[in-house]
């Protein structure tokens, strides 16, 4: 059974259970004082918007450059894709294949693996309840390791710095892609994981 | 553990013996660990307790070392560059400070938070939690700074930009002669002392120690 149909609540922060209070409107934990819900409130209304933004910009993430590498003078811009590309040309393959993973693939699995998530909820699609908290462990796990391009950026710009010989500089796309990231790491935080058992109650209890 | 026969029992026993999943919301009977033990919900997996030995002192060494580390990885050289006679270097800092003069002031802000910012807090928290469990004063604070500390978990980004180092240096050493510098091994030592860390300094004893119901805390 769910701690919610014995009339407790799971503190979010320290786990500690707590009876629920029919009269109070909003609850604190006994042990550390973080308020606590039976589900996170509006879970799903606020990951969806977080998700969306998130998408809206992912265009400008993967469409505008990146970086600038100029060298005597002559500027080139980077977009993520075509820093994945310089790295094959090189033959780094084995970079280039996690700068790829890292930027371009989890990314985009987690706005639509979030995406589909919320989506399975909704409809309360009987999935199984543990591919869908797999999925939803590995998005959050995942997440952080978006942030690779915007650390290279940074150690590239500091460290190729010779005036007009070569120099690296950051440029806008940097700043969508970052926001990308974070707010996909927001929508994952967002989103409560009970939720995706609870349509399944019945299924998975019995095993 | 997760009997459903059980539920009209479960819903008797006091509050103390009874544990629920923080993922899944399965309410069940809160298992007794020895030393060393850990357990699972039996039905999502999640590790939901683990009872490690000499959790404080071990955690209250490693938060230090970790924090003598600190700031020999973040200000000493990563690397230099040598290209035609000029020589570049690189700190975990001076990153920030270029992207910060280079115009983009938001990116530089979020990289000096997940990098510098946050690691460091993260940090402190954890110390000032260890010391008011070893000295027995201000549970009140710990509690809140403990709190702060799994708020933060996630945001600093240590390893991640590890490789952004060796991403950068793949993509540098055809260019340019690279050398490393004493910078990327403190780097490296804060990076382990700070995973290891996260190991030992297992959250259940922590929140147990801090209420004050340990059995646990002079381990």
């Amino acid at each position: 059974m769910r701690a919610i149909e014995a009339g407790l609540l799971i503190c979010p922060e320290c786990h500690q259970l707590n009876r629920q209070d029919s009269d109070h409107g909003r609850q604190r934990c006994t042990r550390c004082g973080a308020s606590v819900h039976a589900r996170h409130p509006h879970s799903l209304a606020r990951t969806w918007a977080l998700l969306i933004t998130a998408a809206i910009l992912y265009i400008p993430a993967n469409l505008l450059p990146i970086m600038t590498v100029s060298a005597l003078g002559q500027g080139e811009p980077d977009t993520i894709m075509s820093g994945v590309v310089a790295l094959v040309q090189a033959g780094s393959l084995p970079i280039a294949l996690v700068v790829f993973v890292a930027s371009i693939l989890v990314p985009t699995f987690k706005l639509v693996g979030i995406a589909l998530l919320l989506i399975s909820v909704q409809r309360k699609q009987p999935l199984s309840a543990r591919q869908r908290i797999v999925m939803f462990r590995f998005i959050e796990w995942i997440g952080r390791w978006s942030m690779l391009d915007v650390f290279v950026i940074a150690i590239l710009v500091a460290l190729v710095n010779f005036g007009t010989l070569a120099r690296v500089e950051a440029d806008l796309g940097a700043m969508a892609f970052a926001s990308v990231v974070i707010l996909t790491m927001l929508a994952a935080i967002t989103f409560d994981p009970r939720l995706i058992w609870d349509n399944t109650e019945s299924h998975d209890d019995q095993e | 553990m997760c009997d459903v026969d059980d539920s009209r029992e479960l819903i008797e026993l006091p509050l103390e013996q009874l544990a629920a999943c923080h993922e899944c919301d399965l309410l069940m009977r809160k298992p007794e660990l020895a030393l060393g033990e850990r357990a699972e919900c039996p039905r999502c997996g999640f590790e939901l307790f683990s009872h490690r030995p000499q959790m404080l002192q071990r955690s209250l060494a490693l938060a230090l070392a970790a924090l003598l580390l600190y700031i020999p990885a973040n200000f000493l050289p990563i690397m230099h560059l040598h290209l035609l006679g000029q020589t570049t270097q690189d700190t975990v800092w001076s990153a920030v400070r270029s992207l910060y003069d280079g115009g983009l002031r938001v990116i530089a802000v979020v990289v000096f938070l997940c990098s510098m910012g946050i690691p460091l807090l993260k940090l402190l928290c954890q110390l000032a939690v260890l010391l008011c469990i070893r000295w027995d004063v201000g549970r009140v604070h710990g509690l809140f700074l403990y709190r702060t500390y799994h708020h933060l978990r996630e945001w600093g980004m240590l390893e991640v930009y590890l490789m952004g180092i060796l991403v950068s240096i793949v993509k540098l050493i055809a260019l340019a002669n690279i050398e490393m510098g004493i910078g990327l091994a403190c780097f490296i030592g804060l990076l382990l002392l700070q995973i290891w860390l996260e190991v030992v300094m297992s959250p259940q004893q922590v929140w147990e120690a801090l209420s004050g119901e340990s059995r646990y805390a002079g381990h």
